[in-house]
């Protein structure tokens, strides 16, 4: 019964406080079959996944599974009957090796003792399978994000699961991780594995699934058969709205002769990154490209404070500042989202009010506290400017998704009212409707005269905003273009040859 | 700006709700086994109200003092172990300025050899310097807080004891006898001092931000440094303040007794400190905390004491009956029992709304 779908759910409803998270949505799934999931954020996807593995209670519909009617309450009951899901965050122990955590909670048994043996074996066969050939035996964080990723896979695979969910499995991997990824994809989907993909990458929605279903406010749009549709209606359909509108960005404009607003000379911290030297004028956005680890974040870092910098000089304004931790970057003016937002951006358990307030708090002190009504009027106000969905201020922002997540950090931000916004990474991880807000609103500001340092892995988005473009490598700056008459492949061939001489040779 | 919904479901699911709850059964079983375990008399010899009530009060006085610093270091995901020790080596400071003569005379009198307000201001003060040595080896030094702070635990009764020579002093000067059996608007003088410090340092966190950045390092401390909070200076700040608080204690302690006792004041203050704290309904994991919880949370605990003592149940008795009733009240605020009451509360009120 090649026909018959191995997952089926109907008229899934969900009520939260104050708003329909799912209503009457119906997705349907067949046997070795990738099926997207899509929707902007807030849409409804990650709640319709949560039902599925049994985390939210639904209101109203009915989950048929091989045939049969079931009802999950909890993950593991979930997992129990097949369902296996893969988060965006990796959920192992770090401190724990490779194999243990693939098997850690039903290691085999032999004599009522652990069977060491066995379970280094099985990992390593396990990870082969997927092209892997790791020391199973070393701890976890010994390998890179990546392969923690593929362990996490191996880990829900391993069990007799028939559903595998992949919560944006794809958003700390580099191309080749990806290929790897979707290899392995293939291979389960041919031997029959239902697997549900939810990604932001609307190339990788292309390159691998069958067929789509997209969500939009919690409501079903349709499930198309990936041959049938086109990008540009697909995303037309996610967020409502024609493209064009939205992606219709301006770069800035920048006075040959506008004011100096950073400059940095020799700045460095050693063991970090050193021999820092950097410009950037007065409501100019300038971007960073480089691949991972070539020492963009670390860049930002130290012109924040948040790693001390030992050496060389930074001139704000034309001041010289001495910046030896983020406070003192806050007084002179800058902010700093952060690329890691969970980790180092949201204080998970306070209100979006608090946290908007945060930072312009802590550079009054706390003796000067903003007053509530302030504090609420503030917050009203960047609620409605960014379109944050949300029912009220007083909701914790670890409850909100991610891009509105990002939205408020921004906002707590702009509360402080810099002349420097270093932004790492504002749209990982987030939908295009959001990524495409978070894009203009950063146009906007420079036009306000606030300059930007835009860090982003994505080339298309850098090339779109910024009015420079200094590309990294190895922590050292290698190039150096402008914005408006700059290709992808410049900067790629910039990054390979790792001159900018090499690259126009 | 909306005023919040009065809403049953959030009461259900409020930890302190349960806190007063079961702070009114202990007090209902008192109440039905001794009707007269809630009369209070007037006794004009001393101008004080007495009761079982009021006795609650004002012994309960120095760990509500202590627990209030004691709730800020677990919101910021700390703990403070020394406070018991600073009990004792306050209330020696103080002795040792009352009785700076005792070499020579050795008969107590209603006399101070040092001035009166050193008596009081040395014992604060090498308190708040005890309390910015943890927060310096926390802040700065990257100590984990109850390591740090188990430092002062074990040798705070050490110094306390080198301070007076290991000897006992006793006193009889009569305005230190007002701090901790004097009496002001008829009541004891440790209600008052209880109420004045609550106020303060509900004020202080409050009505400034420092209670909100105290969470915010408590929840996230990568995220706050990175938006500007001085982590290090509000650590420095909680844990000098619990110290100075548990030399407020450690006065209202030596001056109940008139005396000082290097080895038994604030025996096992920290444990019953942090357990007013967790009854009171904040997170051990830090985060969000709540002062009203806290002093609720300390009076269940001096309740359940009273309770023993005035029934007459074997003093050996007492921890077990002690655990009991918090097992009980913990179990009570625990997730899965109020995530079930507040469903229940939500049926009620949607049964409510059809009705009417």
């Amino acid at each position: 019964m090649p026909d018959q779908n191995l997952l089926e759910m109907k008229g899934i409803e969900i009520q939260f406080p104050g708003v329909k998270a799912l209503d009457k949505v119906d997705f349907s799934m067949k046997k070795g079959e990738i099926h997207a999931l899509l929707g902007e954020n807030g849409a409804g996807k990650s709640t319709l996944i949560k039902c599925l593995t049994g985390v939210h209670h639904m209101d109203a519909g009915t989950i048929l599974f091989d045939g049969k009617e079931i009802h999950p309450t909890s993950p593991q009951d979930a997992f129990s009957m097949g369902i296996s899901t893969v988060y965006q965050e990796i959920n192992l122990c770090p401190n724990l090796t490779v194999a243990e955590n693939i098997f850690v909670g039903r290691q085999p048994m032999r004599r009522g003792v652990i069977n060491w043996k066995e379970i280094n074996r099985r990992a390593q066969e396990l990870m082969a399978r997927f092209h892997m050939d790791i020391d199973v035996t070393r701890p976890l964080n010994n390998y890179s994000t990546a392969i923690q990723q593929m362990v996490s896979i191996a880990r829900a695979v391993d069990i007799d699961a028939k559903i595998l969910i992949l919560d944006e499995p794809t958003s700390s991997l580099d191309d080749n991780e990806v290929k790897l990824l979707f290899d392995v994809m293939n291979e389960l989907k041919a031997e029959g594995m239902g697997i549900i993909f939810i990604t932001h990458f609307l190339d990788q929605v292309f390159a691998v699934s069958d067929r789509l279903t997209i969500l939009r406010n919690g409501t079903l749009v349709g499930t198309f058969d990936i041959h049938d549709i086109t990008k540009l209606k697909l995303v037309t359909w996610m967020i409502g709205k024609d493209m064009d509108v939205i992606f219709n960005l301006k770069r800035a404009t920048v006075d040959a002769d506008a004011p100096e607003m950073l400059k940095t000379e020799n700045l460095g911290a050693p063991g970090q990154i050193q021999n820092v030297n950097l410009s950037v004028k007065k409501g100019e956005l300038v971007g960073f490209a480089g691949l991972l680890g070539s020492g963009r974040t670390e860049t930002a870092e130290l012109i924040f404070g948040a790693v001390p910098a030992t050496e060389g000089t930074e001139v704000i304004n034309g001041k010289q500042v001495s910046i030896k931790k983020p406070l003192d970057a806050i007084g002179a003016k800058l902010a700093f989202c952060p690329e890691d937002r969970k980790r180092d951006g949201i204080i998970g358990d306070l209100s979006i009010r608090e946290n908007i307030a945060l930072a312009l708090q802590a550079k009054r002190g706390f003796m000067h506290p903003i007053s509530l009504q302030e504090q609420n009027e503030m917050a009203e106000k960047y609620i409605k400017m960014l379109s944050i969905a949300t029912p009220d201020a007083e909701k914790k922002i670890g409850e909100l998704s991610g891009g509105n997540q990002q939205k408020v950090i921004l906002a707590r931000w702009m509360a402080t009212q810099p002349d420097l916004l270093i932004l790492d990474e504002p749209t990982r991880g987030i939908d295009v409707g959001a990524k495409a807000e978070i894009q203009r609103l950063m146009l906007e500001m420079c036009n306000d005269g606030v300059s930007v340092i835009f860090i982003s892995s994505e080339l298309d988005e850098i090339i779109r905003c910024s009015n420079r473009i200094i590309v990294m490598r190895d922590g050292k700056k290698v190039g150096e273009v402008n914005g408006e008459d700059c290709t992808q492949q410049t900067i790629l061939s910039i990054i390979a040859e790792g001159t900018q001489e090499g690259a126009s040779a | 700006m909306k005023k919040k919904q009065f809403n049953i479901s959030n009461i259900m699911q409020s930890k302190i709700t349960w806190a007063v709850v079961a702070e009114l059964l202990i007090l209902l079983v008192c109440f039905i086994i001794r009707p007269d375990f809630f009369s209070i008399k007037y006794q004009p010899a001393t101008g004080m109200l007495y009761g079982s009530l009021i006795d609650i009060l004002n012994r309960s006085a120095e760990i509500t003092i202590i627990a209030m610093g004691m709730t800020l270091v677990i919101a910021l995901a700390g703990t403070d172990l020394s406070v018991g020790s600073l009990v004792a080596l306050s209330g020696a400071l103080a002795l040792k300025f009352l009785r700076w003569d005792v070499l020579i005379y050795n008969t107590p009198g209603d006399y101070t050899v040092k001035p009166f307000i050193l008596v009081i201001l040395v014992p604060l003060a090498v308190c708040i310097l005890m309390g910015l040595f943890n927060g310096f080896m926390i802040s700065r030094i990257g100590m984990q807080p109850i390591i740090a702070t188990l430092i002062l635990m074990v040798c705070g009764r050490g110094i306390a004891q080198i301070v007076t020579n290991g000897k006992q002093f006793t006193t009889l000067y009569s305005p230190f006898r007002v701090i901790g059996q004097g009496s002001l608007f008829f009541l004891p003088m440790p209600i008052i001092i209880t109420i004045v410090v609550v106020a303060a340092v509900s004020l202080f966190v409050r009505k400034t931000a420092f209670g909100t950045m105290v969470e915010s390092v408590g929840i996230n401390p990568s995220a706050s440094r990175l938006s500007g909070i001085d982590s290090r200076k509000i650590i420095m700040i909680v844990f000098a303040l619990t110290a100075f608080l548990s030399g407020i204690a450690g006065l209202i302690t030596a001056s109940r007794v008139m005396s000082n006792d290097s080895n038994n004041f604030g025996i096992n203050f920290e444990m019953d400190a942090i357990l007013a704290v967790v009854i009171g309904g904040t997170n051990m994991a830090g985060g969000k905390f709540s002062l009203a919880g806290t002093v609720v949370g300390s009076i269940i605990i001096r309740t359940i004491i009273t309770f023993v003592y005035y029934f007459g149940i074997v003093s050996e008795a007492t921890m077990a009956f002690k655990a009991l009733i918090i097992i009980v009240v913990i179990v009570l605020q625990s997730e899965p029992v109020r995530a079930r009451m507040a469903k229940m509360g939500k049926k009620k009120v949607k049964g409510g709304v059809q009705h009417a």
